[in-house]
């Protein structure tokens, strides 16, 4: 396939090497030239071999000295007149440098492996017809993440009009933190000084609310419980309730610290709910601790099993009903914090939400899965993670819904979450988001809200929802958004198609998903320029360690100093044909170099406990 | 995971497979030629209309490779402990039938 004078600019600096036979004595055009995007894979396999080869830019407009076949690289020997090459431009922009080359393709995620197989024909001789296809090596398209240049900072801050507008609060968010040292079962739901107490019998109450639910049994996990074994963790979820008549997102919320409620659960027949990759197995073996949706060191979990019917554990009710009926425990909790007096109250916090007028205005598209049965989210509940009141996002219809960054710090999604450990994005993500979080407060943008996009199951459905996006996020005016999604499978075909719809209206859009090696991206397009890993595992894996691979502070802070690049006008370069963490450690350093700031990088699944015999064996 | 362990894992073979089954989080598909039976999260499945029982489906994929003769205890307790509680709740739900 010949290339067109705008690739051939594009590509300047790689190789050259004829697309089909040419005769000795022509000049060479970009049209008797290969598309070198698919070299990778054809040096992989062996039937290329570059060494010695001219770039673009030089064999242009040269003569060839004699004929020669197709896939021919064209070296010094072959050409005549070949032009003296000039030296790269520096990707490593400085200050206000618009970057002069042009955006190189996100090469891992384009189209040509989509197709399949390259076909060459041979004309000559014996009619030869090759078919070599194209990415079977490499296949798998890994998308790692793109490193950002530095100065990111520096650039924003001088694209930024001069004239300094007034920061202005829309809202505020009073988040009250009542301190749990202990939680025990008695005669009444209550809380006494730091100690919680759950009714004894509510479990009745949990399996009457709900048809399909057939047994419930609650346990208190202390710290030096951690070491039991638990079925698969399907949610983690804050105790919080709304103060007075307070809509979530504003107004005062309280929250209890040092305990979280968890949900587990399986049918009447004993299988997981949401069966497939689960983390059943010892509780501290099987969870990341600190991430944002998971518990934290030293918590106490409310852990909750629930029995549903059997064989609704894949259907949609059954998940469904399973969070319903936990939410009555729960519920009780939140209308015994209303009465609480506020001389308990161990610490104050205000969320804000700021909007900086004159800054850069970006927004924060969070595609949710929408699968169905636990692929599902109930969406703005009355109050924090709760139920009632919440429209199930697949009921919506998937369509965008737009929330306030405050909103989703005050638990507007009550997620079912979906299966696949290591990158679901709980109930209680959400409410520590930190993408959100990190946009929100830095100063040097605009955060105007959030977009939460259900995943449907079917293309159609897919490319509908997106649309709505694209223009969704054109009415806002944004200069630059993120569309993060949870999870890998066919969530990436809507999350390639959102940044597509949001890239095409000139808007720079950066793509964070957990990729590395098994979710490596299954489509791609020309906007998916700027692209964060969220995975966090050693070997980029879904690792079935709960929340392992989860956007967390560290993504963010890169997410955003991308964003800012790529809003400047800075080139960004193209991701490798494979996944490599250097990549994303080589972007750290340059941030921190940037912003002259350490960025604290979680720890993975090297850091929990193996068990002894794992030990010797693996050690 | 590295996948220099396989052997053969660069043998791709086109695959394909009927629809026998779906509910609201998986679909099951009977490989064509007796050649197995396959069940997969819905969302590992890509599909243009909504998924229906009869369908057919093509893929790719190489044969399971054996990695090494170790046995991993830790899904060996994890698989013995389920089938255990399904078992002992199997029968809890069979003497309410009766």
């Amino acid at each position: 396939m010949s290339i067109t004078a705008e690739t051939a600019k594009a590509h300047a600096h790689d190789p050259a090497v004829l697309c089909c036979r040419a005769e000795g004595g022509i000049t060479i055009e970009p049209a008797n030239l290969e598309d070198p995007a698919i070299f990778d894979d054809l040096v992989d396999s062996g039937l290329l071999n570059l060494d010695g080869c001219l770039t673009i830019e030089e064999v242009l407009g040269a003569k060839l000295a004699k004929t020669c076949d197709s896939l021919c690289p064209l070296t010094a020997d072959v050409v005549e007149g070949a032009k003296a090459p000039s030296a790269p431009v520096e990707e490593a922009a400085e200050e206000e440098a618009p970057a002069p080359a042009v955006p190189a393709v996100s090469a891992p995620a384009a189209a040509p492996a989509a197709g399949g197989v390259l076909k060459i024909h041979i004309g000559e001789g014996k009619d030869i017809d090759l078919e070599i296809p194209v990415g079977a090596l490499g296949g798998g398209n890994a998308v790692a993440a793109e490193v950002p240049t530095a100065a990111a900072a520096a650039a924003v801050e001088a694209a930024a009009p001069a004239a300094a507008l007034e920061e202005k609060v829309v809202r505020t968010l009073t988040r009250k933190h009542f301190k749990i040292t202990d939680v025990k079962r008695g005669p009444e739901t209550k809380i006494e000084g730091t100690t919680l107490y759950i009714r004894e019998g509510i479990e009745a109450e949990v399996i009457a609310d709900q048809e399909l639910v057939k047994d419930f049994h609650l346990e208190i996990i202390t710290p030096d419980l951690y070491h039991t074994y638990s079925e698969t963790i399907m949610d983690v979820q804050p105790i919080a309730t709304k103060e007075g008549d307070d809509d979530i997102g504003c107004g005062v919320t309280r929250v209890l610290d040092g305990v979280v409620m968890m949900l587990t659960g399986v049918d009447e027949g004993g299988v997981q709910i949401g069966e497939f990759g689960s983390s059943e197995g010892y509780l501290d073996e099987n969870i990341m601790w600190g991430r944002p949706g998971c518990p934290d060191k030293g918590e106490i979990f409310i852990k909750g099993n629930i029995v549903v019917q059997e064989k609704t554990n894949m259907e949609r009710r059954g998940p469904m009903a399973a969070h319903t009926a936990f939410d009555i425990i729960t519920q009780e909790i939140r209308d015994v914090m209303k009465k609480l007096d506020d001389s308990l109250v161990a610490e104050t916090q205000e969320l804000r939400q700021v909007r900086r007028p004159g800054k850069k205005k970006v927004v924060i598209v969070k595609e949710i899965m929408g699968q169905g049965a636990m692929h599902d989210n109930f969406i703005l509940p009355v109050e924090p993670v709760g139920v009632l009141g919440a429209r199930a996002n697949v009921d919506l219809g998937n369509v965008p819904v737009c929330v306030s960054p405050l909103e989703v710090l005050d638990g507007c999604i009550h997620a079912l979450t979906c299966i696949g450990p290591a990158s679901k994005e709980m109930s209680r993500h959400y409410w520590r988001e930190p993408l959100v979080l990190e946009a929100l407060h830095d100063e040097e943008v605009d955060l105007c809200g959030v977009v939460f996009v259900g995943s449907p199951q079917i293309n159609a459905e897919k490319f509908y929802v997106s649309k709505r996006v694209g223009h969704t996020v054109e009415m806002m005016d944004a200069d630059g958004a993120f569309v993060t999604t949870e999870g890998f499978g066919n969530n990436h075909i809507d999350f390639a198609s959102h940044i597509e719809q949001i890239g095409m209206r000139g808007i720079p859009v950066v793509g964070m998903s957990y990729c590395a090696v098994q979710g490596a991206l299954v489509v791609g397009n020309k906007y998916m320029q700027y692209m964060v890993d969220n995975n966090k595992s050693e070997s980029g894996i879904e690792n079935e360690v709960l929340g392992c691979n989860t956007l967390c502070p560290e993504d963010a802070v890169r997410a955003l100093s991308m964003l800012k690049s790529a809003m400047a006008g800075e080139a960004v370069k193209a991701a490798e044909k494979k996944w490599n963490p250097n990549v994303k450690s080589s972007n750290v350093e340059l941030i921190e170099a940037a912003y002259g700031k350490k960025i604290a990088l979680v720890e993975n699944e090297q850091s929990l406990p193996m068990s002894q015999k794992r030990k010797e064996k693996y050690d | 995971m590295n996948d220099e362990r396989l052997k053969y894992g660069d043998k791709i073979i086109y695959m394909e497979g009927v629809i026998v089954d779906v509910d609201d989080c998986s679909i099951s598909i009977d490989l064509k030629g007796r050649l197995g039976f396959l069940k997969a999260p819905k969302r590992m499945f890509i599909c243009d209309t909504e998924p229906k029982v009869g369908q057919e489906v093509g893929f790719r994929m190489s044969f399971p490779e054996q990695l090494g003769p170790e046995i991993n205890d830790k899904y060996v307790s994890n698989i013995e402990k389920e089938r255990r509680k399904q078992d002992e709740m199997r029968k809890r739900l069979d003497n309410k039938e009766v």
